[in-house]
């Protein structure tokens, strides 16, 4: 099977990590992720927030690249399937003029949810060598991957599952909690603080009362907010996995160490204390 | 007995739509409604007393027309402002923004910290029990103030975008350490951080995302740059 791959800007600098378990997972399961040629932005809150031509534009770039690869797209980052999705929509309603020939007729896939449907789940279990046992996690999804429904497809936006079905797959013990789609703040830690703080603690904290050992994401900007906000270590840490990273870590005999040295909030006393490691 | 029922019910619906509007206490009236528990927003006073006129049904209409959402079809169940994660920040709350699209209160609404401090994180919108699309709104209205020569009131937010976009439209693709330091240079924000003393605790914190491999330097580049600058000059909003 083969795909088109929209990493996205983050997958490059901060979630660099999760750029590389992706890559090894996918590998290992057969599918072939071809990277969109010449990539650019998808504009992210920014754009919307500014200029609303440049929220389609953008993405509709993207679009058209990979309608010329006549390949599905899917997108490890929330916001970047959140925001091709988005172009997509309005593409097909032609409110904005597209410099590029584009139809919109594309599939997108949000990564988590295609690994998610049943064959792949099926192929993710055959391929297991060490499974995740005894790990207690939470899973958490944020807002952009999940709403608004009408645009993400998201039919269990309230209480999402495809993290949950992919992290259960590899044998890892999932928590049910309610906390699984409320805002991390996203950027607005950068400029307002104590905002941004009010929301990843509380997030925290729910995770730690609910029993979670770990905290399981998908988007690059969640994973760096609850694991940054750990730095002052003033409660028990609580590391942030990309679900990628624990799938590569049940796909592989010998897992290393090294690749957990992205993290703040050091995940390698857990999985050792769990002999993952 | 029948006749006297009517005539009451007459007078009834006579002093609720003629005489009742004409009284003076009736925008006072409304406005406390509006307002209604944030005592501390600058309409409470009630001596400035903002009338809803024909330039607010003109202001409805096109707020309606652009988005595309039915503004009129809220019913101010506050459902929106109860899920909003960060409305404890706002200071027009998301119930409040849409009555005053209603209102036709413009200047408000772009005067206001709400449309820079909503994370667009969708939850009123998907709460709304009217489909009013509040995130849109709120969105829209962050585009016209982008678009207006009204100072934002959270400049640190309004220049973070802003120079996300810069950064985006110079390189197609946003590399976080040329996005931050981008931000830092910008004068009112390193002025901010220095009086709030986080830049040492900023530095420290860029230091140990750099030695982690977390920030990387060099980044690819797109190739769309020209194409991106171009729909960026022919479209672009500017914070004033
Ligand atoms: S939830 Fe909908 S109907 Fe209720 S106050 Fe908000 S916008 Fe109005
Ligand atoms: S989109 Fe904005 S207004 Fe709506 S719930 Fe989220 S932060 Fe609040």
């Amino acid at each position: 099977m083969r795909l088109s791959f929209y990493p996205g800007c983050s997958l490059e600098g901060m979630a660099n990590d999760y750029a590389r378990s992706i890559d090894a997972v996918f590998k290992d399961l057969g599918i072939e992720l071809v990277e969109i040629e010449d990539w650019s932005c998808c504009g992210a809150t920014a754009a919307h927030s500014l200029n609303q031509a440049m929220s389609v534009v953008l993405p509709a770039r993207n679009l058209a690249a990979a309608e010329k690869m006549e390949l599905d797209i899917v997108s490890p980052c929330a916001m970047c399937f959140n925001r091709l999705r988005f172009s997509q929509n309005m593409i097909k309603k032609k409110v904005f003029d597209i410099p590029w020939p584009v139809t919109g007729d594309i599939r997108i896939h949000d990564m988590t949810r295609f690994l998610a449907e049943p064959p792949m789940i099926k192929s993710i279990k055959e391929r297991i060598l060490k499974p995740l046992n005894g790990l207690r996690v939470v899973c958490y999804y944020g807002c952009q991957m999940v709403r608004p429904p009408k645009i993400t497809g998201y039919t269990d936006y309230e209480n999402p599952q495809t993290i949950d079905r992919i992290v259960a797959a590899a044998g890892a013990k999932v928590i049910d909690w309610s906390y699984k789609a409320t805002c991390c703040g996203a950027s607005i830690g950068i400029a307002r603080r104590e905002i941004g703080e009010s929301l990843t603690k509380r997030i925290l904290q729910k995770a730690r009362q609910a029993g979670a050992e770990a905290i399981v994401v998908s988007c690059p900007l969640c994973q760096s907010n609850l694991d940054m906000i750990q730095k002052d270590r003033s409660d028990r840490p609580i590391p942030v996995f990309y679900f990628a990273e624990l799938l590569r870590l049940s796909f592989e005999e010998h897992a290393n160490p090294k690749w957990f040295k992205m993290h703040f909030t050091d995940p390698v006393p857990l999985l050792k204390a769990k002999r993952l490691l | 007995m029948q006749t006297s029922n009517i005539f009451l019910n007459r007078m009834g619906l006579l002093l609720y739509f003629r005489v009742l509007p004409r009284i003076n206490f009736n925008g006072e009236m409304m406005q406390n409604i509006i307002s209604g528990l944030d005592q501390s927003h600058e309409h409470d006073s009630g001596k400035e007393r903002k009338l809803i006129g024909d330039r607010g049904y003109y202001f409805l209409n096109r707020m309606q027309g652009e988005t595309g959402v039915d503004i009129s079809a809220c019913y101010q169940c506050e459902r929106c402002t109860n899920a909003c994660p960060v409305s404890h920040f706002m200071d027009i709350k998301p119930h409040q923004a849409i009555r005053y699209v209603q209102l036709g209160w413009r200047e408000d609404l772009l005067k206001s910290s709400t449309i820079w401090i909503c994370l667009s994180c969708e939850m009123c919108s998907t709460y709304c029990p009217n489909d009013v699309d509040v995130a849109e709104i709120i969105n829209h209205l962050r585009n016209m103030a982008a678009y207006s020569s009204i100072t934002p009131k959270e400049k640190s937010l309004a220049v973070f975008h802003q120079t996300f976009l810069e950064v985006l439209q110079k390189s197609g693709r946003v590399n976080e350490f040329r996005l931050m330091n981008a931000y830092y240079s910008k004068p009112d924000i390193l002025k901010e951080r220095v009086k709030q003393g986080i830049l040492i605790e900023d530095l420290l914190l860029g230091m140990t995302l750099l030695r982690k491999g977390r920030l990387k330097l060099f980044t690819p580049r797109s190739r769309a740059i020209k194409e991106i600058k171009k729909i960026y000059s022919q479209t672009r909003g500017e914070i004033a």
